[in-house]
C-alpha cells in the first residue's frame, strides 16, 4: 500500500509540475508585465511609475533563461517560488499571498465545513428515507424537489434566499461575515442553508439510486429472512455497503473545503478563499490566481490519493498495489 | 409487489428488539430541532452586535477594498475612502461652497504665491500649534526626544515631517504617481535621482533605514524649514495648482518613525496596510476584505482645541454659501458651528453585490447608499424621491461629478486623424453631430448624466452653463452635408465604393457593454458609416493603444482637483500617448492650443483666464479630437437620521462633517426588521403532515 501511495504521489508531482508550466505560459501569454502593472497602478500612472512597479514586483526580469540570466528570470522564479511555497505578493495590492490565504482559510472553512457535513447528513438521511418509503408520494415529492434543486442556478438560490430570509422574513442578515462567536452563526446560517438547498438535490438522487441498488441484493433478502427489521436493514446493512460510491463523492470534496465556495462566498460577502479567487479574477491579480490554481492542483492530487486510501478502509476487498 | 398487484411497503416482521421505536420519527425531530435552533439562536437580520446600536456610529458599505494606505502612493477613490479620513492635509476644501474653495487645514491659512526672480514662485506655510500624530506603536521605539514629543508622549507634527513626506514622493522606490505634478518643486526630481543613484552604487547605503538615507542625500532645494511650525516651498516655475496637491493626502505629514517601523518585515505590516496619520479618525481595524473600522482621533487638533473654531474642524456657517436647497439649509443650519468630527466611529463593511447592499440600506443597517440599477424606479420618481422613500424619511442628494466621458479619435490615424487634414476634420464634426448622449444617459444611466458640451464639467472655473457646442447638438442634415463635403457622400468611401469602414476599439467584452457601445455605432450607421466594434480584453486594448492601432475609443477622466487645467492638459501635445505615454490618448497636438494652455495654467481665475479657456474650447469645438459625451451625475441616498451630507464629487474626505441621530436610527431598525416567524411553524407542520402518514402506515403494517 505504501509503495502504491508513493507512486500516486509521484504521478501527482508530475501533474503539479505540468500545471505550473502550463500556468506560466497561460498567464504570461494573456498579459505582459506592463499590462499587469498598468492594471495595478491605474490609468493615470506615468511610464516611470509603471517601471517602478515592475521592479518592486519582480516583473522587470526576462521571461525565460538566457545568457546572463539563467537563474534570474520569470520562468525560473515562478517555478522555484511555487515549489518552495513562497507564493509572493499580490499583483493588486502587494500583500503577501500567504497572508491572504491564511486570512481567507478561516472564513472558508467556517462556511464549507458545516455546509459539507449538513449536506452529507441531509442527503444521506433523506435518500435513505425515500429508499425506505420508495414509490410513495413522498418519494415523488423528493424527486420533484431534487430535480428542481439541480436544475436552478445557485445564483438564483442566493438572490432568492436573501430576498426570502433576509428581506421578507428577516431571519438572517442579507450578507456579511463576522468571526466573533456571537455573530458567526447569524452570518453563516443563510449561506449554509442556501448551499445545502442548492447541492442536496443531486446527492439525494445519486444516493437514492445507490441505496435502491443495494436493497435488491441477496444479502438484504437474507437479512430479511433472518428476521431483521427494515430499519435495521437500511442502517446496518444497506448503508455500509453503499459507502464506496458515497465515499468517492465525499472524500474528493474534503480537500476542496479549504478553497471555499466561489459563488456562495462572493454572493454573501464572506471573505474566504473562494471570494479571494473571484476578486483576483476581477482585478487581474495574476500572482494570486497562479497561487490559487497551484493550490487547487495540489489539493486535487491529495484528494485522489485520499479517496484510494478510503476505499481500503470501507471495503476490505479493495487493496492498493 | 404482491400477486394482487398492490405494493407492499414493508415486509411484516415481528418487532423482535424494539429498536425502531427509539428511532421512530427521528428525521422530523432532527429537522424540527434544527429549525427551532436556527430560529432561537439567530433569528434576526441585524448584521451588527446589539450593543453598538445607540452610539453615533456611521455605518457605510464599500465595494472595492483599498489597494494601499501609503499616502504617497494611494491614488484611487477606494484608497482615499480610508486615507482621506486618517491623513489630514495642509489645506482643505470649504465643505459647502461651490465652485470649490480652498481653506486652511493643518496650515493656518492658504498661502499666497510670492513671485521670485527667474520665474520661480514661493509659498510659505505656517502650521497650527500643537499638531500631533495619532498614537502608534512606532513612536514607542527608543528614547523620546522632547523636541519631537510632548510631555504626555504624543509625537508632534513638525515642518520636517512635510519635508520627509515630499522626499517620499520624490523617492523612485516608493513609486508615487504624483511625482510629475509635484516636480514643479525646485530640486524634487534631482533629489530623487541622487537618491536612486546612490542606492545603485552603494549597497551599504541601500541597506540603511529610509530616514537615514534621506538625511544623507541632503537637502531638497525647494523646501526651506523656517522653524518647527513654518516652512516654505519654492517652485521653479509658476504652478498655482500646486495648492490643490496640498489638499490631498500625498503631501500629508509623515513621521519618519512610521516609515522606518512599518516596513512589512519582522511581522509588522507595511504602510500599505497600516496608517499613522494626523486626521480626525484613526484606523482601529483593517481587515480590508471584510471590515474597516475608524475611530475618532483624540489627538486631532479639532478634538483637542474646539475653541479655535478652525475652519476645517468646524461645521461651516451658511453665510456666503449659495446653491443650497431648502432641505440642505434645514439640515445644515442646526449643525453650523458644531465641532468636528461628530461621529465616534465609522464602521465600513465590504459589500461586493449591489442587491444585498441596497437591501441592508433599506433595512436601516447602512446610513447611506448609492442606488442599485435594479431599484432605481422604486427609489426615484420624476427626478425626485419616490413616495415610498420619502415616507421613510430618506433624502436624495444629487451632484454632478467633476468628470467627463468622451469618445476620442486617434489623431495619428490616417483616416480619422490630422494627417487627412480638412477631410478628417469634417468627418469628425459630422460624427459628433449625430452622437446623442442625452438618449444614452436616459437609456443606460437612468438619466444620471449631464450631456457634455466641452471637456469641462460643472463646478469648475471655465464651465459655462450657457455654452452650447454647435457640434454637440443633434443635426443629421448638417452631418450629412459635412460628410459629403469630406468626400464621403452618404457615408460611401469613394476608394472602395462601399460604406466608409472605421473601427471602434473598446476594452470590454461583456454583452452588457456591447449593447452600450453599439448604441454609438448605430448612430453613425444612420450616416451610412460602417463603424465596427472591436471588443477585446483590457490587456489587448492596451497593446493596441501602445501600438497606435486604434481609430475610435471611449474613455473618461475624473478630476484630481477642481481646476480646468486638470482637464485641458489631456489634450496637449506633450501629453500625447504616442509621444510620451501620457494620458492624451487622442494624440491631439495643436501648437495654438498648447500655447494657450501654457498661458492659462498659470493664471488666476480671472476674466482673462476665462477668455483663454474660451479660445481653447473653440479649437476643440472645431477640431473635434473628442466627442464629449456626458458628465456623470451621482445620486446618493441617505436616511433622515444622517445629518450634514453634501456630496462633493471629488475624492475628498467629507465624513467628518456627518452627524447621526442614533436613537432615531435604532427605532427605525427595530420597526423595520421584526422577524416573521409563522412560516417556520407552517413549514414544520407541512413536513410533519407529509412524513406522519408514512410513519403511521409503517407502524400499522408492522402490527
Amino acid at each position: 500500500m505504501l509503495s502504491y501511495i508513493l507512486r500516486r504521489f509521484a504521478y501527482g508531482a508530475l501533474v503539479v509540475l505540468g500545471v505550473l508550466v502550463f500556468l506560466f505560459f497561460l498567464f504570461f501569454a494573456v498579459a505582459t508585465p506592463d499590462d499587469i502593472a498598468r492594471r495595478s497602478v491605474g490609468e493615470k500612472a506615468t511610464p516611470a511609475v509603471i517601471e517602478q512597479w515592475k521592479i518592486n514586483h519582480g516583473y522587470d526580469r526576462p521571461l525565460f533563461p538566457g545568457p546572463g540570466h539563467y537563474k534570474d528570470n520569470l520562468f525560473v522564479r515562478h517555478m522555484t517560488s511555487m515549489l518552495t511555497f513562497d507564493l509572493g505578493r499580490s499583483d493588486a495590492d502587494g500583500v503577501p499571498i500567504k497572508q491572504r490565504i491564511a486570512e481567507g482559510a478561516g472564513p472558508s472553512l467556517a462556511l464549507s465545513v458545516p455546509l459539507f457535513f449538513l449536506e452529507l447528513f441531509v442527503s444521506v438521511v433523506v435518500s435513505l428515507f425515500v429508499a425506505f418509503f420508495r414509490e410513495t408520494y413522498f418519494d415523488r415529492i423528493v424527486l420533484v424537489f431534487s430535480v428542481f434543486s439541480m436544475s436552478v442556478s445557485i445564483l438564483l438560490y442566493i438572490i432568492g434566499g436573501q430576498f426570502l430570509f433576509g428581506t421578507v422574513l428577516r431571519w438572517f442578515p442579507l450578507s456579511g461575515f463576522d468571526s466573533s462567536p456571537s455573530l458567526l452563526f447569524r452570518f453563516l446560517a443563510l449561506p449554509v442553508l442556501v448551499g445545502v438547498f442548492a447541492s442536496v438535490g443531486s446527492s439525494i438522487r445519486f444516493y437514492r439510486t445507490v441505496f435502491l441498488e443495494e436493497v435488491h441484493k441477496d444479502y438484504v433478502r437474507t437479512a430479511r429472512a433472518k428476521g431483521a427489521s427494515e430499519l435495521r436493514i437500511m442502517l446496518k446493512h444497506v448503508l455500509p455497503n453503499a459507502m464506496i460510491p458515497i465515499l468517492t463523492n465525499v472524500v474528493m470534496a474534503i480537500p476542496f473545503l479549504f478553497t471555499g465556495s466561489l459563488l456562495l462566498e462572493a454572493g454573501f460577502g464572506i471573505p474566504g478563499l473562494g471570494a479571494l479567487t473571484v476578486e483576483a479574477i476581477n482585478a487581474n491579480d495574476f500572482s494570486t490566481l497562479r497561487a490559487m490554481v497551484f493550490i487547487g492542483s495540489l489539493l486535487f492530487v491529495l484528494g485522489q490519493v485520499l479517496t484510494d486510501i478510503a476505499y481500503t478502509i470501507v471495503d476490505p476487498r479493495v487493496t492498493l498495489e | 409487489m404482491r400477486a394482487d398487484g398492490q405494493t407492499v411497503l414493508f415486509a411484516r416482521r415481528p418487532n423482535l428488539r424494539g429498536e425502531e421505536s427509539a428511532q421512530r420519527g427521528l428525521l422530523p425531530v432532527l429537522l424540527g430541532t434544527l429549525i427551532a435552533a436556527v430560529l432561537a439562536l439567530g433569528c434576526t437580520n441585524r448584521p451588527y452586535a446589539d450593543e453598538e446600536s445607540h452610539e453615533p456610529i456611521l455605518y457605510v458599505p464599500y465595494g472595492e477594498p483599498p489597494k494601499t494606505l501609503d499616502p504617497a502612493v494611494a491614488y484611487s477613490t477606494a484608497d482615499h475612502v480610508v486615507t482621506g479620513k486618517v491623513y489630514d492635509t495642509l489645506l482643505d476644501y470649504h465643505y459647502l461652497k461651490r465652485p470649490f474653495e480652498l481653506i486652511g487645514g493643518l496650515a493656518e491659512h492658504v498661502p499666497e504665491a510670492e513671485p521670485l526672480e527667474g520665474g520661480r514662485v514661493r509659498y510659505q506655510f505656517r502650521l497650527r500649534e500643537d499638531l500631533r500624530f495619532a498614537r502608534d506603536a512606532c513612536f514607542e521605539e527608543g528614547p523620546k526626544d522632547p523636541a519631537r514629543f510632548t510631555e504626555d508622549g504624543a509625537r508632534r507634527v513638525l515642518a520636517t515631517d512635510f519635508l520627509f513626506s515630499l522626499s517620499r514622493v520624490a523617492d523612485p522606490a516608493v513609486g508615487s504617481p504624483v511625482v510629475e505634478p509635484l516636480s514643479h518643486i525646485d530640486g524634487l526630481v534631482a533629489w530623487g535621482e541622487r537618491l536612486a543613484a546612490r542606492r545603485k552604487n552603494d549597497a551599504e547605503f541601500a541597506k540603511r533605514r529610509v530616514s537615514q538615507q534621506y538625511q544623507e542625500i541632503g537637502a531638497l532645494s525647494g523646501f526651506e524649514v523656517l522653524s518647527d511650525r513654518e516652512f516654505a516651498i519654492t517652485l521653479h516655475s509658476p504652478y498655482p495648482q500646486i495648492l490643490y496637491w496640498f489638499a490631498m493626502p500625498f503631501t500629508t505629514p509623515m513621521a519618519f518613525e512610521a516609515v522606518d517601523y512599518y516596513t512589512g518585515e519582522g511581522g509588522r505590516p507595511s504602510l500599505d496596510e497600516h496608517a499613522v496619520g494626523t486626521g480626525p479618525f484613526v484606523l482601529k481595524r483593517y481587515d480590508k476584505r471584510a471590515r474597516i473600522v475608524l475611530e475618532k482621533n483624540p489627538d486631532w487638533y479639532g478634538v483637542r482645541h474646539p475653541e479655535w473654531r478652525a475652519p476645517a474642524a468646524t461645521f461651516p456657517s451658511l453665510e456666503g454659501v449659495t446653491g443650497l436647497s431648502a432641505a440642505n439649509i434645514e439640515d445644515f443650519a442646526p449643525l453650523a458651528g458644531r465641532s468636528l468630527p461628530m461621529l465616534t466611529r465609522i464602521e465600513m463593511r465590504r459589500e461586493e453585490e449591489t442587491i444585498p447592499t441596497f437591501g441592508k440600506f433599506m433595512q436601516g443597517y447602512y446610513d447611506t447608499s448609492g442606488i442599485a440599477r435594479e431599484s432605481f424606479n422604486r427609489v426615484v420618481h420624476e427626478g425626485g424621491l419616490s413616495a415610498e422613500m420619502a415616507e421613510r424619511g430618506m433624502r436624495l442628494e444629487k451632484s454632478v461629478v467633476p468628470a467627463v466621458f468622451y469618445l476620442g479619435f486617434n489623431m495619428d490615424d490616417p483616416v480619422v486623424g490630422s494627417a487627412a487634414g480638412e477631410r478628417s476634420r469634417l468627418l469628425r464634426q459630422a460624427m459628433s453631430l449625430v452622437t446623442n448622449s442625452e438618449e444614452y444617459c436616459r437609456l443606460f444611466l437612468n438619466g444620471r448624466g449631464l450631456p457634455a458640451q466641452s471637456p469641462l464639467p460643472p463646478g469648475l472655473f471655465g464651465y459655462e452653463e450657457d455654452y452650447k457646442n454647435p457640434y454637440r447638438t443633434l443635426n443629421f442634415e448638417e452631418a450629412r452635408r459635412l460628410l459629403a463635403q469630406a468626400g464621403y457622400p452618404g457615408g460611401i468611401d469613394p476608394k472602395t465604393k462601399r460604406p466608409l469602414k472605421l473601427t471602434f476599439d473598446v476594452a470590454d467584452t461583456s454583452p452588457e457593454s456591447r449593447v452600450r457601445f453599439l448604441f454609438w455605432t448605430n448612430q453613425w450607421r444612420k450616416l451610412g458609416i460602417n463603424v465596427e466594434l472591436s471588443a477585446t480584453n483590457y490587456n489587448k486594448f492596451q497593446e493596441k493603444v501602445r501600438d497606435g492601432a486604434y481609430q475610435i475609443f471611449q474613455w473618461g477622466w475624473v478630476a484630481d482637483y477642481p481646476d480646468p487645467e486638470n482637464f485641458l492638459f489631456l489634450l496637449t501635445g506633450p501629453m500625447a500617448r504616442s509621444a510620451s505615454g501620457g494620458p492624451n490618448t487622442a494624440n491631439f497636438s495643436d501648437p495654438e492650443f498648447d500655447a494657450l494652455f501654457g498661458t492659462m495654467k498659470t493664471m488666476e481665475n480671472t476674466e482673462e483666464r476665462l477668455e483663454v479657456i474660451r479660445k481653447m474650447r473653440a479649437i476643440l469645438e472645431r477640431e473635434r479630437p473628442w466627442i464629449e459625451l456626458f458628465h456623470p451625475e451621482e445620486y446618493a441616498l441617505a436616511h433622515g437620521w444622517l445629518r450634514g451630507v453634501k456630496p462633493a464629487g471629488l475624492s475628498i474626505a467629507t465624513t467628518k462633517y456627518y452627524g447621526v441621530d442614533a436613537v432615531a436610527r435604532e427605532q427605525a431598525r427595530r420597526e423595520w426588521n421584526r422577524p416573521i416567524l409563522w412560516p417556520a411553524w407552517v413549514f414544520l407542520a407541512l413536513l410533519a403532515g407529509l412524513i406522519g402518514p408514512l410513519i403511521g402506515r409503517y407502524l400499522k403494517e408492522r402490527t
